[in-house]
């Protein structure tokens, strides 16, 4: 027995060919968790460049056209490299078939394909950067797309192959949950993270194929004139912002839904209370993987479409509010009379709780047709989204990655230190965007190297606080890696946050290579609070 | 899916058949000016087609019915991305009141061809030469 709890997937088999040709899905999900890391690392390198270069107005730190790349540079990494793929790719692997009491995923050849199809792509994106950049900005609107001399070809190929591994991630957890289910693991037994990867996964798979359309039709564009996106040819150029849209809208909740998922499993057990509205929450997150089908035409308020579609467009974008407020109401309603522990994760969950109302809160001013046209394309615009992407996804992925930690690596790390970054993350994070929304709202516009001296209070203040952000998210997770290497090991068995998931009460931390040492059986729900006692091994 | 579906060859062949009418209708059907209604009779004919390749030659109509839902979902995302473009781009300019900026894009490009080349203020530029810019000023 205790020659098997030794044995765990990150031990066992050893050798790096093990590693880059495993199957295990854990072993995938740590190599989509670096490498999302180390973009993101990148990513907030360039998020602090343009906020150098905006601390004074002025073309003091970077050219204009230096800008250019490092704001295109920063939404394409973050976006297409990092967030999309690094909660379902990271957690969702490491955790999936955990949370199902499966071996592993249904296709584990094809979860390494993903992996593999995944870093190809982001190579054509490293070579944009070596070769000098792109300078459209991460959404390559035409017609300036199909006329820019800079790196357009590569970067879109790139994010091109990286759809493939998104969509083939999608078919396998969509696979994964309908047939890999242990006995009894009924629909409303299943965790709600798990309902959040499968409605990500729909997306995933039916959204995703228009994206490559778009880039293809792009590269086409440019390299045969086929003059799609070109009027002089009979074409249109908001005809690409529709191809583009309705991926890139469906994809903000590609980003989104799997950080509810992991908000839904660190309230309940960290609150010990068991959740509220189980059902209205999953089925919330069906409701809004199909709501966000519909609303894509609100990012083109001022682009010149008809006024009809605008009326349509922001009539619909206000139903997204409604699946929203209902997973919010939620999540507050399970922590009242709960026994709420404040553990790092849940400050990163309450964090989100807080930041993402407000990033949710201004999608409904921007989602009127009246107020858009004012703050279309400005820092408004800017906040709005940071909130939502960086205090809504962000911050629930390090919440997730503070909860799970103990039991993906069998280590726990400081708590003092993580819960002083969650509260650095936190000030840090509105000292950065909150300004923004008030520079917006003065008419200062987004991807702008300068600007006039009326704005320089806020702007300075904005940077500041960048820097409080960084600073705190790199301790967060210097602090996680630095566990690992001390080996603060946890008790194998033991469930330091009570949670009652089938991940923490039937494998050991780390896990087994082959998850389950026999196939689990379910005892109780995912958060049956008030009818099994599960301690807590961690005080 | 654990017992295997064995298509009878007629259907095949009824199939094949339809396949080689349709693609015979499409040929037809290019000759035959339906204005607007061009693209739609191609894409329906399509659709048509590829549906009956899916149905029977991938048997999908055997199979199980979660792939069918998957397939009829992929149509469903296209009627919808199709139909709330289409509300665009129909009714482009419609508060607008120069009539011409109602019409359809492609009509529209033809009509964008004849209005003078003018930059980014409206002001009229000439595109062949600067040359012909001075001729212009001296007059």
């Amino acid at each position: 027995m205790s020659e098997n709890i030794k044995q765990n997937y990150l031990n066992h088999p050893k050798g790096l060919m093990s590693w880059l040709l495993t199957l295990d899905h854990k072993r995938i999900g740590l190599m989509y968790l670096v490498s999302g890391i180390l973009f993101f690392f990148l990513g907030g390198l360039l998020a602090l460049v343009m906020r150098m270069e905006l601390a004074a107005p002025g073309n003091d730190f970077i050219s204009n056209e230096t800008y250019n790349n490092v704001y295109t540079l920063h939404g394409a990494i973050m976006i297409f490299l990092f967030i999309i793929p690094a909660i379902p790719g990271a957690l969702g692997n490491i955790l999936l078939p955990l949370m199902v009491g499966a071996k592993d995923v249904a296709f584990p050849r094809l979860n390494l394909a993903s992996f593999y199809i995944y870093s190809f792509g982001a190579l054509f994106a490293m070579y944009t950067i070596i070769n000098g950049g792109v300078d459209t900005g991460w959404t390559f609107y035409t017609p300036y797309s199909t006329q820019s001399t800079s790196n357009v070809v590569p970067m879109t190929l790139g994010i091109f192959i990286i759809g493939f591994s998104s969509i083939l991630t999608g078919l396998n957890f969509i696979a994964t949950v309908h047939k890999m289910r242990i006995p009894g693991l009924t629909w409303y037994k299943l965790p709600l993270f798990v309902w959040a990867l499968y409605g990500t996964s729909l997306v995933q798979i039916t959204a995703t194929p228009v994206l490559a359309i778009t880039m293809v039709l792009l590269i086409l564009e440019r390299f045969l004139g086929i003059g799609i996106f070109d009027p002089a040819l009979g074409g249109d150029p908001v005809l690409y912002q529709h191809f583009f849209w309705f991926y890139s809208h469906p994809a903000v909740y590609i980003m989104i839904l799997p950080a509810f998922g992991i908000i839904s499993e660190i309230i309940p057990v960290h609150s010990r209370k068991k959740i509220w509205g189980y059902k209205f929450i999953a089925y919330s997150t069906l409701s809004i993987a199909f709501i966000g089908f519909l609303v894509w035409g609100h990012h083109m308020f001022t682009s010149g479409q008809s006024v009809f579609s605008q009326i349509v467009f922001s009539f619909i974008t206000y139903f997204v509010g409604i699946p929203t407020g209902v997973k919010i109401f939620s999540w507050i309603l399970t922590m009242y009379k709960g026994q709420v522990s404040f553990t790092p994760p849940m400050l990163y969950a309450l964090s989100f709780l807080f930041l993402f109302t407000i990033g949710g809160l201004t999608g409904i001013f921007l989602g009127a047709v009246a107020l858009d046209i004012h703050l279309h394309d400005t820092y408004f615009v800017v906040a709005h989204f940071h909130y939502v992407m960086q205090g809504g996804t962000i911050v629930a992925f390090l919440g997730g990655l503070h909860h799970w930690w103990p039991k993906t690596f069998g280590v726990m790390y400081n708590q003092t230190i993580a819960k002083i970054c969650a509260v650095g993350v936190f000030l840090g994070f509105n000292g950065t965007f909150f300004p923004q929304f008030l520079l917006g709202l003065r008419g200062m516009p987004r991807r702008y190297a300068t600007y006039s001296e009326e704005f320089v209070e806020l702007h300075s203040y904005s940077t500041f606080w960048s820097g409080i952000l960084g600073i705190s998210i790199f301790i967060a997770v210097m602090n996680l890696f630095w566990s690992f290497i001390k080996k603060n090991k946890v008790d194998p068995g033991s469930n330091p946050w009570g949670a009652m998931t089938l991940e923490w009460t039937h494998t050991s931390s780390p896990p087994h290579p082959h998850n389950f040492e026999e196939e689990p059986v379910l005892e109780h729900g995912p958060y049956d609070y008030d009818k099994v006692i599960v301690e807590k091994t961690y005080k | 899916m654990s017992e295997h579906h064995i298509t009878p060859l007629r259907t095949y062949l009824i199939i094949a058949a339809s396949l080689l009418f349709l693609s015979g209708v499409t040929v037809w059907v290019s000759y035959v000016d339906l204005g607007p209604l061009n693209i739609v009779v191609a894409m329906l004919v399509a659709t048509v087609k590829a549906s009956l390749v899916a149905f029977f030659f991938m048997h999908l109509l055997w199979d199980d019915k979660k792939n069918l839902t998957m397939f009829l979902m992929s149509l469903m995302f296209f009627g919808i991305f199709v139909t709330i473009t289409l509300l665009d781009t129909e009714f482009r300019g419609d508060l607008d009141l120069n009539p011409e900026v109602k019409d359809p894009i492609n009509k529209r490009a033809a009509f964008y061809d004849t209005l003078p080349l003018t930059d980014s203020h409206g002001h009229p530029v000439d595109e062949h030469s600067d040359d012909h810019h001075e001729d212009k000023d001296h007059h």
